[in-house]
């Protein structure tokens, strides 16, 4: 199992390299002057230009990366052309409020979305099944930043019953998490439904109602749990979609994190808030990838037994 | 069509079972007034080409069937003297995998691929005991689970691993183990042999033989091989659409003279080695299509021997001892047109 | 050629799939109510984006008219007015183009690149194919809106580069999609023949493979378009896709939001044109994948 987990991390490494290098090409690809965004707009042009010379805006493609991977590796992110504080410190600050979002989302939408997936599908065709999947169908089509805002009128400025800006307390965080949550929760419901129906069918759940056992356990025992072995890879995969809606609703609802610092690093142009921004968010991405799927290995003895193997 | 005997001394009786699919599109007649008895610690085949109606049949009996298509319109299966159509959910539940367990076909599909073989088996045991109380211990449990392990040629330390990490053969044991873990009175086999390899067929059969004859459990084996019938049944019926067109012992449908054409037909396409031919003899045309099937006897739009009557009515069983055959050929008010002689 | 040669001997092979399984499939799919409803509702937004001058003059959906702004729905302005007088019903029409637009392109194009990068990884498998999956996988691994992002904080905002954004998300689950059609098929004995006739590889790909890859992908492409749709709102609500005061429907809700306590229908009704386009998008593509994959029914 070890040698499996050392293998996936092998394996991480020169896709995260790949990572680092497009998101530093498309930064390159910017025509920016990094010079006169720090200067600002008043400064002396030759000033500008001596500063680009000096941030190495001038060099080629790969010396530039190349720092950059030097930098990363140190830790070191470079420095926001706005304030000139390294871009990790301000991330570190703002990573927290995204993550527990984020995370905080992705578990309530498994709460939500398995359960009812499973019911659909247990119970095909019946009123439960069509609930589910109108409830899995709405949710899938309205864009998550209207239904926040949707959510914003009808429980802030409407019922005055929950708080819209920032993240103080607890209260705050409800809103939020449940809108970006109920997203993910629809393509969960569609896909825990599908497994299961496919699941359900299989010669083995036979054998087990041939042994006379009741269908609760039949379905919890024999049919989720090999139901839920795509699902898992799937909530992995909603994850990163999470991350994009998160940017979105930190603006909506004024929070202070990941997706408003690279919003604002865009709309100002400073590159090296935006890229550090993108790479760890796609960092992120991928550990979770790889942590979903170790859990997968851990669970199917036929993965683990490919990879154990050899 | 129905059977005469005690119910009280078989201990399986099925009478004039009639199953359908429904779907959308159509209606499949799968099993059209079916009837058979078992004894304890008998052994019968039921044979049949594809699509005669035999697995559904077996389905039927634990009533395994998919709910939303199939219909078990009509018919009576009694089990140690209890209609078995007439329970209710939970009390069926009790006979599956004690009274009555199954083996299916394809062992490659029938175990969960992510219990080890250990579990598998412990669930039998673990529903029976919770069915009778809980009296047993975990332990006790265990250990049975490596008697039965044992008991079919698998070492018991493998009760750990899982299901890909057995061979086909290997896996039908482990099926075998988990049929036999309660000690039921009857065990039906869908044909399970077929999705193996000819020499693991006959290692398992042989396995099958032994068991069944140690631990006197009754055995329904669906097939469509004759050669395996021959080897370890008692009896042997013969499906044909849905219905059985001929039954008796082994002895009796095999060497006897008179068999019914269909039969005639599956024993005289079997490729003899002794023989020289050219050509092999199937039996011409196909089985009916089950939404639409032929008026009278079944068979006759393929049948040699065909007669008029043979399109009109459907022939009773005509008697000989055990041995019964559903033909209007055999049967004695036609003794005028039939070039048969009377049985 | 010799493919020609055999084709001209048996016809009516190719033709007669073709034909006998195309009605068919539109009859099972009428049968889907929610599909047909989801079709209907399509063709609707359609034709009002194809003739949206027709129906309102596109002067009506700019012109700022402060008189009369933040207006509710009225017989005068069917939605309503925004912030700046506009009229909400005009603008949601013009938006149309943009949004359908957007989302059939970047799914075309995504479709189409996709398509040939996973043809080709698929059929010539080893170092081409893990490269082009390998880099496939990675773009995957960004989360999309970051991609998005990054692309247009580099290339600028604008329709273009949002399109280019999206393209680029869609690219790897095409290429995925036909790669495991041509993986399913590229072993069996038919290709070998073809092969042995000397038909050229891409003439294979093209008659053979693909129409065993048209399934998932007329599914995937009907669902797709929907998620553009969403997702090039969601970037012009961060202001990084099209720019007023270009009527498209994120970008009417970036604008509105300020306005939403007082007047909530800026923001309910665009919001709601989206929804439902991507929802009659969903309930097609669910049809969709009823009628070419049935397993799932009874």
């Amino acid at each position: 199992m070890s040698k499996y987990i050392i293998k996936r991390l092998l394996i991480m490494i020169p896709t995260l390299m790949l990572i680092t290098m497009i998101v530093f090409g498309i930064m390159c690809l910017t025509p920016s002057s990094p010079g006169r965004v720090i200067l600002g707009e008043k400064a002396d042009q030759a000033a500008v230009d001596e500063l680009n010379q000096r941030l190495g805006v001038n060099d080629p493609f790969l010396i530039r990366y190349f720092n950059y991977l030097k930098g990363i590796l140190k830790g070191d992110l470079g420095n926001s052309y706005r304030s000139n504080r390294p871009v990790r410190d301000d991330i570190l600050l703002r990573l927290p409020n995204t993550l527990i979002l984020t995370t905080a989302a992705i578990g309530l939408a498994l709460l939500i979305g398995i359960p009812i997936g499973v019911l659909s599908a247990v119970k095909q065709y019946s009123v439960y099944d069509m609930l589910g999947t109108t409830f899995a169908m709405f949710m899938a089509s309205v864009p998550t930043f209207w239904l926040s805002l949707m959510a914003i009128v009808l429980f802030s400025l409407k019922l005055k019953w929950l708080p819209s800006n920032g993240l103080d307390s607890f209260r705050h965080f409800i809103l939020p998490t449940v809108t970006l949550a109920l997203g993910a929760a629809a393509s969960l419901v569609r896909l825990t439904r599908t497994t299961m129906l496919e699941t359900i069918r299989q010669d083995y759940i036979r054998t087990a109602y041939s042994k006379g056992q009741s269908p609760g356990i039949i379905i919890f025992r024999h049919a989720l749990n090999n139901a839920l072995l795509p699902v898992i890879t799937s909530a992995g995969m909603q994850f990163g979609g999470i991350m994009g809606s998160a940017v979105v609703l930190e603006q909506v609802f004024a929070i202070n994190g990941i997706g408003t610092m690279i919003t604002e690093a865009i709309r100002m142009k400073d590159i090296p808030q935006a890229m550090g921004c993108s790479l760890v968010l796609s960092f992120l991405f991928m550990v979770i990838m790889l942590a979903v799927d170790l859990l997968y290995a851990f669970i199917d003895p036929r993965v683990k037994a490919r990879y154990v193997k050899g | 069509m129905t059977q005469n005997s005690a119910p009280a001394e078989n201990l399986l009786e099925v009478r004039d079972l009639k199953v359908v699919y429904k779907t959308d599109e159509a209606v499949v007649f799968a099993v059209n007034g079916l009837s058979f008895s078992l004894a304890p610690g008998e052994t019968i085949g039921l044979v049949g080409e594809t699509g005669a109606g035999k697995t559904t049949t077996a389905l039927s009996i634990l009533r395994l069937l998919p709910e939303r298509t199939a219909r078990i319109e009509a018919g009576e299966i009694f089990f140690k003297g209890e209609d078995l159509l007439k329970k209710n959910q939970q009390e069926i539940r009790k006979v599956r995998g004690q009274g009555i367990s199954m083996i299916f076909q394809d062992p490659m599909t029938s175990l969960n691929p992510i219990m080890t073989v250990g579990q598998q088996i412990y669930e039998s045991l673990e529903i029976d005991n919770r069915n009778n109380g809980g009296k047993k211990t975990r332990e006790e449990l265990e250990a049975r689970v490596d008697e039965l392990l044992s008991l079919v040629g698998i070492q018991a330390r493998r009760k750990n691993e899982y299901p890909n990490q057995f061979s086909g053969g290997m896996k039908q044991r482990v099926v075998i183990a988990i049929a036999l873990a309660c000690n039921p009175s009857l065990i039906i086999a869908d044909e399970p042999t077929t999705a193996l390899d000819v020499t693991i067929q006959a290692q398992v059969l042989a396995l099958m033989s032994v068991l069944k004859n140690k631990t006197g459990t009754s055995l329904i084996l669906i097939t469509h091989d004759l050669g395996v019938v021959a080897q370890i049944c008692d009896k042997v019926c013969v499906m044909y659409a849905g219905e059985i067109i001929e039954s008796g012992t082994v002895e009796e449908v095999f060497e006897g003279e008179r068999k019914h054409p269909y039969t005639q037909g599956l024993f005289g396409s079997i490729p003899d080695l002794e023989t020289e031919t050219e050509r092999l003899n199937p039996i011409e045309g196909l089985m009916p299509d089950p939404t639409d099937l032929p008026a009278g006897c079944k068979f006759h739009p393929r049948c040699k021997f065909s007669m008029p009557v043979c399109q009109t009515q459907s022939p009773a069983y005509a008697r000989e001892g055990s041995h019964q055959i559903a033909c209007h050929l055999f049967h004695p008010a036609k003794k005028e047109e039939s070039p048969w002689s009377l049985c | 050629m010799n493919y020609a040669k055999i084709q001209e001997a048996f016809p009516q092979t190719t033709e007669y799939k073709k034909k006998s399984q195309l009605p068919e499939m539109w009859r099972r799919l009428k049968k889907n109510k929610t599909a047909m409803l989801g079709l209907a509702i399509i063709v609707i937004i359609l034709l009002a984006a194809i003739f949206a001058d027709l129906i309102v003059p596109y002067s009506l959906a700019v012109e700022q008219n402060p008189s009369a702004r933040l207006k509710g729905p009225s017989s005068e302005h069917w939605f309503g007015t925004d912030a700046y007088g506009r009229d909400i019903f005009a603008r949601i029409i013009h938006g149309a183009r943009f949004s359908l637009l957007t989302g059939i392109a970047a799914v075309v194009v995504g479709f189409i690149l996709g398509g040939v990068l996973g043809a080709a990884a698929g059929y010539y498998g080893g170092i081409a194919d893990s490269v082009i999956m390998r880099i496939l996988d990675t773009i995957m691994c960004i989360p999309f809106l970051v991609l998005a992002l990054a692309i247009v904080a580099a290339l600028g905002t604008g329709l273009v580069n949002v399109l280019l954004a999206l393209m680029l998300s869609s690219v790897p689950t095409y290429a995925r999609i036909v790669r495991s059609a041509i993986l399913t098929v590229v072993d069996q004995d038919f290709i070998e023949a073809a092969r042995a006739c000397g038909t050229p590889n891409s003439v294979i790909i093209f008659k053979h493979v693909m129409p065993n890859a048209i399934g998932p992908i007329i599914v995937q492409t009907t669902m797709s378009v929907g998620m553009m749709i969403k997702d090039a709102a969601a970037m012009s609500f961060l202001g990084m896709g099209i720019q007023p005061p270009s009527p498209e429907w994120g970008a009417m809700l970036s604008e509105g939001k300020s306005y939403m306590m007082y007047a909530a229908h800026i923001v309910v009704i665009p919001g709601l044109a989206i929804a439902v386009t991507a929802l009659a998008l969903n309930l097609m593509g669910d049809g969709l994948r009823d009628v070419l994959d049935p397993r799932l029914k009874d």
